[in-house]
């Protein structure tokens, strides 16, 4: 069990995720005004190959790794014998908890890395944000989600979002709320648990 | 019998499908149906309701996250055209997600529903 405190995001992956193409197609760009100044095949591939390589990795990389590291922690959670009582797949996060021990490991979008697991007992509370705003037939939301504080830093996990807001009573919304429950509950239960 | 009469026994959970007249409740009660949110699949088998509902008295007693059920049976009062109803829902807070309506019309769950009832 780690001691230390939960860390959101890894700055060195972040950072490197956004200026590594950057950096990779201003050397590509030099290379290819030094090596073919009067173009040719080769100054194409310079050119254009990098900017569409960059569109992919910022559009798929980080999803790929995090998927890829979620079943690896899954795996390794088995091996250790944390039962994985209850499972949520957030976009930014992924919070598995286990009910019996009392314990929670959590990985992040941005700190893919490092695999986070520590006792419920940390967590000093967990609460609902249903994103509700405005008034009358303007009431609405547009982001659902779970929040809980450990070590003093706030985690949020969204259960629903979407660009647009819909109604208190849709079921999108609906469902988001559910499962936001549920994950309170469950944060709660354990921690009851361990007590 | 009417077209528009027809019509409406499809919007009219309790009108005959035979005659379409107004059917009688016979029975109700409510189920847990232990699925979890996010996860619900339909099922159209009466084994698989007689296999996993759990008999409930009240929609508090349904964890959150997990679905409800709630059966009611109709009998109409004119030809004798027995239906059973499930109506699956999702209670958030106060509020109810539909999720799905199973009919079974030829007594597939009658044991079952008079068993939960006893239990
Ligand atoms: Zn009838």
């Amino acid at each position: 069990m780690e001691n230390k405190k939960i860390k959101k995001i890894n700055f060195v992956y972040l950072l490197g995720y956004i200026f590594g193409p950057v950096i990779l197609c201003a050397i590509c760009f030099t290379l290819g005004m030094f090596i073919c100044p009067d173009g040719g095949t080769m100054a194409v591939v310079l050119f254009m190959c990098p900017p569409l390589l960059s569109m992919v990795w910022w559009i798929c990389a980080g999803r790929f790794l995090f998927k890829r590291k979620k079943k690896a922690l899954e795996k390794e959670l088995d091996e250790q014998g944390f039962s994985r009582n209850q499972t949520f797949y957030g976009d930014g996060c992924m919070v598995v908890i286990d009910t019996n021990k009392g314990n929670m490991a959590l990985l992040f979008f941005w700190n893919p890395f490092e695999k986070q697991i520590f006792p419920v007992s940390r967590i000093e509370k967990a609460w609902v944000d249903d994103g509700r705003s405005g008034a009358g037939f303007l009431e609405g939301s547009s982001r659902v989600s779970f929040l809980f504080k450990v070590d003093g830093i706030t985690v949020r996990v969204n259960t629903f979002t979407s660009n647009q807001r819909w109604r208190m009573d849709t079921d999108y919304i609906l469902t988001g709320i559910s499962k936001a429950d549920m994950m309170v509950k469950v944060i709660e239960d354990a921690k009851k648990k361990v007590k | 019998m009417g077209l528009f009469k027809k019509i409406g026994s499809i919007f009219h959970d309790d009108w005959c499908r035979k005659c379409q007249t107004k059917m009688e409740e016979k029975k109700r009660q409510l189920y847990m149906l232990p699925m979890t949110v996010g996860h619900y699949s339909s099922h159209s088998d009466a084994n698989y309701y007689k296999k996993n509902l759990i008999k409930v008295n009240k929609k508090a007693d349904i964890p959150v996250g997990k679905y409800a059920c709630g059966i009611i049976k109709y009998k109409c009062p004119k030809c004798g055209y027995k239906i059973t109803k499930l109506s699956i829902f999702l209670p958030v807070r106060e509020q109810e997600k539909y999720e799905d309506s199973i009919y079974f019309e030829n007594g597939e769950l009658d044991d079952f529903i008079r068993e939960s009832e006893r239990a």
